[in-house]
């Protein structure tokens, strides 16, 4: 009952007509951002970290798990009318949701999507609102040991199960720890890495990190390469864009199963959604083949329904990962952990103590997030669709201008305008070769905890390096780790030998 | 290193199979990504040797992690230095990644990059306005707009709003520079 009354004051909190107004305003820029081909949620967070400053807060919070959700909504849209998924974890959704389309159930299709995301996100949030508090309890027990099990989990794990070379992914993991050590050590005082210049004193930014790979990277890429390549056709959704009581039964099992694959990933660190979201396609195509007249490959409501669901319910459950442990389990949600810090704010057990409202607040906001959500995706995905006239050149141009002001608003120096180019660049390079980006992030958010819960533990045991692999929780950890890298390397293997025959 | 112009339609049309060429350049261009890392790890060990360290730090130090990291760079990237030369003399480096045989456009590169360097140096004495409006106008332009004119006018006045929103109205501080004195 505790935790009802809370999210009771949390929605009183939400529910200002000011606050309103922010959840409104992410929700409508996350998905006209997600909407965009190509671009994907995750550059929606990032761009729009830096502008989020000039807000308290509570607000900035809340208009960006606006943002957060926003770009899952938009993403599936473009994935259905034309075939372009703006992230990895909407692909699974476009096989089956852009044969909709092409066999006429276009409008089908975006609401079969739009009401999976809002049933899988809903559900999360509910699950996130009782399970949160009780893990932020249970992760107050932990102690450096565990905190850098924990890192070094989510490090493995996005760098080399999700990627297709796991050298590749290790190495753009490092490099973010490279950077992320650069600046004064917090244990002892010392400059490292800044060459004496004081402009690397403090380190170099997070956001400008971010904002680098995922935004200005992606726009040089663009210019670049990916403008040459072809596109898509966008096909047009005329009619009811609501689903009959048939098509509801067909696909209701499909949003409740995707549901449940996706919520247990949201405190995996295994690089957010892009699993389930594939796990949930392939047991409803399994389930298909036993029935009379399977749909699978002709545009099945099913095989869109349970990814949609899924992505949703992982996205949904990582922020209760986030806000419980501090644990990022994918780019975006590293950043909205970046968002927290520029507050002062720490992720983690001690959150839900020292910023009660706060969190309450956002968690209460999610609600309101996926009913405003349902509501502009539902009916009006058609109008976002429109977003497509803008010119590309355009539409990339006010992209770069907007990385130039967030991180010179949020910085005021023109080093840190160069830093953005520098790391854009990378970023780019890393595109090209087929680096992933997001263990950058991850290793750049988690660096500075793994590397203190390292010294912490190993300076309290007098350099015994025993002491990190004890306990209870240390050894389930690391034991979870194991069996992750076996099932990866045994499906990599499996999908090796398929490729062969 | 050498350009890739093969147009769209004959790259989607090519045999993947068909074994690329073993030039020089091919081999570098492959390798651009091991280089930059490597460098990286030297920046981190050169400046690890010359850092100051007192005696009375207890291990480990503040040398510790960063060390585990560039050895960490150091053993990736010759792995990755030894696959791509494997990739390069078996003759199959395109399999790799579905971009190496698309077009790259290296005068996008130029108005982009070069686009971003100019805003970054002069951002503070033009001012937003027109530092911003010329930096959407060197995008614009690389990513082949058509309409030169056109496309400073929409950047101007992208700009314009940007500062009236941003500076005027949500209180972010953005520099007014030449067009300033007053505001």
């Amino acid at each position: 009952m505790d935790t009802l009354s809370l999210l009771a004051d949390g929605f009183a909190g939400a529910l200002t007509w000011q606050n309103l107004f922010w959840v409104v305003l992410g929700c409508l820029l996350g998905t006209a951002v997600g909407v965009m081909p190509g671009l994907g949620s995750s550059m929606a967070v990032a761009l729009l970290l830096p502008v989020t400053f000039a807000l308290e807060p509570t607000a900035a919070f809340i208009m960006f798990s606006g943002v957060y959700f926003g770009g899952l909504f938009g993403d599936s849209t473009m994935g259905i009318l034309m075939n372009t998924p703006g992230q990895a974890s909407a692909i699974a959704s476009t096989f089956e949701g852009h044969k909709m389309a092409l066999s006429g159930r276009a409008p089908q299709a975006l609401a079969t999507a739009a009401i999976g995301a809002f049933v899988g996100g809903f559900i999360a949030s509910i699950v996130v609102v009782f399970l949160a508090p009780w893990l932020a309890d249970f992760s107050s027990n932990f102690g450096p040991a565990e905190f850098f099990a924990l890192a070094l989990f989510a490090f493995i794990a996005t760098s080399s199960v999700v990627t297709d070379s796991a050298v590749k992914g290790l190495l753009s993991l490092a490099v973010g720890l490279g950077i992320a050590v650069v600046g004064i050590d917090s244990v002892t005082g010392i400059p490292r890495f800044t060459m004496d210049s004081p402009l690397l004193f403090d380190g170099i930014s997070l956001v400008t990190v971010t904002v680098a790979i995922l935004a200005l990277g992606e726009v040089i890429y663009f210019a670049v390469i990916a403008r040459f390549k072809k596109e898509g056709q966008l096909l047009k959704s005329k009619g009811r864009p609501w689903l009959s009581r048939k098509e509801m039964r067909e696909a209701a099992p499909a949003w409740a199963r995707g549901t449940a694959i996706g919520l247990p990933f949201g405190v995996v660190p295994a690089g957010g959604s892009e699993i389930p979201t594939f796990l949930a396609y392939g047991a409803e195509r399994k389930l298909d083949r036993r029935r009379k007249e399977p749909q699978f490959g002709k545009g099945a409501i099913r095989g869109l329904a349970a990814p949609e669901a899924a992505g949703n319910s992982t996205t949904g459950m990582a922020m209760g990962a986030l806000l419980a442990l501090g644990l990022p389990i994918s780019a975006t949600a590293a950043i909205m952990l970046a968002a927290f810090r520029q507050y002062g704010l720490q992720p983690g057990p001690l959150l839900f103590e020292r910023a009660p409202d706060l969190v309450w607040a956002l968690l209460a906001s999610f609600f309101i997030a996926m009913v405003v959500l349902l509501i502009i995706n539902l009916p009006f995905a058609m109008v976002w669709a429109k977003l497509l006239l803008i010119p590309r050149p355009y539409l990339y141009a006010g992209i770069t201008v907007f990385c130039g002001l967030g991180i010179y608003a949020t910085s005021g120096s023109t080093f840190d305008l160069l830093v953005l180019l520098g790391v854009g660049v990378l970023g780019f390079l890393m595109r090209v070769h087929d680096y992933p980006l997001a263990p950058l992030i991850i290793g750049m958010v988690l660096g500075p905890l793994a590397e203190t819960s390292l010294r912490d533990a190993l300076i309290s045991a007098d350099g015994n390096a025993s002491v990190l692999v004890q306990g209870p929780i240390v050894l389930t950890l690391y034991g979870l780790l194991v069996v992750t890298l076996l099932l990866a390397i045994r499906n990599k293997v499996v999908s090796r030998t398929k490729k062969d025959v | 290193m050498t350009q890739q112009s093969v147009q769209p339609g004959q790259a989607s049309a090519a045999d993947p199979q068909r074994p690329t060429p073993r030039t020089g350049g091919l081999l570098l261009k492959e390798l651009t990504m091991p280089i930059v890392l490597a460098a990286f790890a030297t920046y981190l060990l050169v400046n690890m040797l010359v850092m100051d360290v007192p005696d009375s730090v207890d291990f480990p130090g503040p040398r510790f992690f960063p060390a585990i990291v560039t050895g960490v760079i150091y053993l990736l990237v010759i792995l990755q230095v030894i696959a791509s030369v494997r990739h390069w003399s078996a003759g199959n480096l395109t399999v790799e990644g579905e971009d190496a045989a698309v077009r790259f456009s290296w005068s996008s590169l130029l108005w982009v990059v070069g686009g971003f360097l100019g805003f970054s140096l002069l951002l503070e004495f033009l001012g937003w306005i027109i530092a911003a409006g010329l930096l959407f106008w060197c995008v614009a332009q690389g990513f082949g707009s058509k309409k030169p004119i056109a496309s400073l006018i929409t950047g101007l006045t992208v700009s314009s709003i940007a500062y009236i929103a941003f500076d005027m109205a949500l209180g972010l501080s953005l520099p007014s520079g030449i067009l300033g004195g007053g505001f």
